[in-house]
């Protein structure tokens, strides 16, 4: 199988003021395409700054990451904003959705950067729509949309360019459990067409979905386990 | 992404806070509408200057007597010493004066039938017709027999033949000017209005001014026809110096006559409105710099307002261009409708305030747009740049 993440050694070290903070303490990681990953741990782990590394929002302090065939410190900020409008979809907890704007354009704005004509755009964030079941929501705001609605928004974004890598911080964070699970649903018919999923959870029955559960504890990975049933901790 | 869409992109935040941005327009839209009214004045000016100066001539110099002085003071008394004689050695002994037409004028009142008019009686002789630019529209000018004749005819200017005629022809009538019957063989065309009006005058020859009607034999004026008007400073040479000598003035005393162009008030007129066009330049000036300013403070606003939906954009894979370019649009747009509402205004001005009809000063327009869309980019600049290098975490995670 061919990696699709490898990383080496990688840190993070926030600095605020005189304090420096150890967000990542030296991650050794590798995950291949079309695996299904879930990451858990304590709040302040390291959860988001991995996933944030990994999604090339962030760069870290040290140590190597690469994604697919490129040492991701070698590339240009243009060639970082294109892996990620090309290369990988991002799904937050927090949806992150532009406010003024209308579903469809929503879900068109990464089409837009990639310099997709207008027409195609819409036709393809019109399919994207149907996909996560919202057709009949093209042009409604992202405030006259439910929770579980706005995120199935963002999930259509974030599949819009057909990206290899699929992360989701917290998908299910702001949403009730059936809800919650509806989320899951789509991210599990993401997989099933040959996506890599990438998923933060604090959530027991959502990690569930994945076949591979990486547990994090101050920076560093505390497990890296085949998700089995005895391999996860009891639901709270 | 097309620079469309982006201009689309910066319509939409525009319309969303509609009022900040008229406002802070404003201040930019008068300097444009004062430029714009400058403009217009200023060209309005200037074709009526040229018509005036087509009608008169600008290659005809003006000579009058200079003012008596008493003690040195001036007594407003005007010398008389001013001769037929000389205008005839100025064409004599100049080479580039063609022509000098005497010319003695006074008021004096002019009646026909029951009617009255007190007007200026102007003597002079045929050549000034076209030396001044002055034809008759009716009938014509009197001729050198009727001169040295000392014939009483006379050419009315318009004004005076309204006075006195109701709707009729002049020609062949009998007026009286200053108690002598005159016989009228020609009206002149209109000049119009200026700074006196030269149409209310009545034309006799010279010589009957002189001797029958006023009893002098000086003149008030001479009219010296140059060859072009590029001989000035020779023509003006010649004319201080064949006076000087017939009015044996000595070497350190000062000339005491003048000598004018005929478009000499012009030049004034002219120059002044330069002066207040430069003067209202300067002020548009600073209100586009002001306006320029508003503009970058808008658009630091609207960067802060909107630090999340950068970090969006930037997340989903905007490159930092995309943003730099997305406010710069935005402030561009935002000086073009200072432009806008800068030219809307002044032409509304100057259809209401001066009448300029339709006279639209299209590069001024042009103009105009092109530099409040450049003040808006200037301004833009350094807002767009804050918001294109925006750390995309950071930017994301903005409350
Ligand atoms: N921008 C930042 N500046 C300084 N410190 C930061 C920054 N972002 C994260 N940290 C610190 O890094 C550590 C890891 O944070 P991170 O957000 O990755 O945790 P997490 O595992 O995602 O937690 P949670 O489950 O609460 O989301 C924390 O101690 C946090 O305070
Ligand atoms: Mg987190």
């Amino acid at each position: 199988m061919d990696a699709l993440i490898q990383m080496q050694a990688l840190t993070k070290i926030y600095q605020t003021g005189t304090v420096s903070v150890r967000a990542l303490a030296g991650i050794d990681l590798e995950i291949q395409k079309n695996e299904y990953v879930a990451i858990m741990g304590p709040s302040g782990s390291g959860k988001s700054t991995l996933m944030n590394i990994i999604g090339c929002l962030d760069m870290p302090s040290a140590g190597r990451y690469f994604l697919g065939q490129d040492d991701i410190r070698d590339l240009s900020d243009n060639r970082l904003s294109e892996i990620r409008s090309r290369k990988i979809g991002f799904v937050f907890q927090s949806f992150n959705l532009l406010p003024r704007v209308s579903a469809l354009q929503n879900i068109a704005l990464p089409l837009i950067y990639l310099g997709f004509p207008p027409k195609t755009r819409e036709r393809l964030a019109a399919e994207a729509l149907d996909r996560v079941g919202l057709g009949d929501r093209k042009q409604h705001k992202p405030n006259e949309l439910s929770g579980g609605q706005r995120q199935r928004i963002a999930i259509a974004r974030a599949l819009v360019t057909q990206p290899d890598l699929i992360l989701a911080d917290e998908p299910t964070g702001n949403l009730d459990s059936k809800t919650g699970e509806e989320i899951m649903a789509l991210i599990q018919v993401l997989h099933d067409q040959g996506h890599t999923v990438i998923i933060v959870t604090h959530e027991p029955y959502i990690a569930a979905h994945a076949a591979r559960i990486i547990r994090l504890r101050d920076g560093l990975i505390e497990s890296d386990l085949p998700a089995k049933p005895q391999n996860l901790p009891r639901a709270r | 992404m097309s620079f469309s869409e982006n201009i689309r992109l910066a319509l939409q935040s525009l319309k969303a806070n509609p009022l900040r941005s008229v406002l802070i327009l404003i201040g930019m839209a008068v300097g444009i509408a004062a430029v714009l009214h400058v403009v217009v004045l200023g060209e309005l000016t200037q074709k009526r200057i040229n018509e005036r100066l087509q009608k008169m001539g600008s290659d005809v110099l003006r000579i009058r007597p200079g003012f008596s002085r008493m003690h040195g003071v001036r007594t407003g008394e005007k010398k008389v010493n001013l001769k037929w004689d000389e205008a005839n050695e100025l064409v004599a002994q100049s080479q580039v004066i063609t022509e000098a037409v005497p010319v003695y004028s006074g008021g004096g009142d002019v009646a026909f039938r029951d009617k009255n008019w007190s007007t200026q009686i102007t003597g002079t002789t045929p050549a000034y017709q076209h030396v001044n630019n002055d034809h008759p529209a009716e009938g014509r000018f009197f001729s050198a027999q009727e001169l040295t004749e000392r014939a009483r005819v006379a050419i009315l200017g318009t004004t005076v033949y309204e006075k006195l005629f109701d709707n009729v022809s002049p020609l062949g009538k009998t007026i009286f000017i200053k108690s002598q019957p005159f016989l009228v063989i020609g009206l002149l065309e209109a000049k119009g209005e200026s700074w006196s009006n030269p149409d209310d005058q009545v034309f006799v020859p010279i010589t009957t001014a002189q001797e029958r009607l006023f009893g002098v034999d000086h003149l008030s004026t001479i009219l010296a026809q140059m060859r072009s008007a590029a001989d000035y400073d020779e023509a003006l040479f010649d004319i201080e110096s064949i006076l000087r000598r017939s009015h044996r003035l000595s070497r350190d005393a000062e000339n005491d006559f003048q000598v004018r162009r005929q478009d000499f008030f012009l030049a004034t007129i002219q120059e002044t409105n330069e002066e207040l066009a430069r003067f209202i330049i300067v002020i548009a000036l600073v209100s586009l710099v002001v306006g320029g300013i508003g503009i970058a403070n808008v658009m630091l606003i609207s960067v802060a307002e909107r630090i999340r939906e950068i970090g969006i954009r930037r997340a989903i894979g905007a490159r930092k261009f995309h943003i730099l370019f997305q406010f710069l649009t935005e402030s561009m747009m935002l000086g073009f409708f200072g432009g806008i509402l800068g030219v809307g205004g002044g032409m509304l001005f100057n259809h209401f305030y001066i009448d300029a009809g339709l006279l639209l000063p299209w590069p001024w327009i042009a103009y105009s747009f092109g530099i409040c869309a450049g003040i808006g980019i200037l301004a833009g600049i350094y807002p767009a740049f804050r918001a294109a290098n925006m750390n995309v975490i950071d930017a994301l995670r903005h409350e």
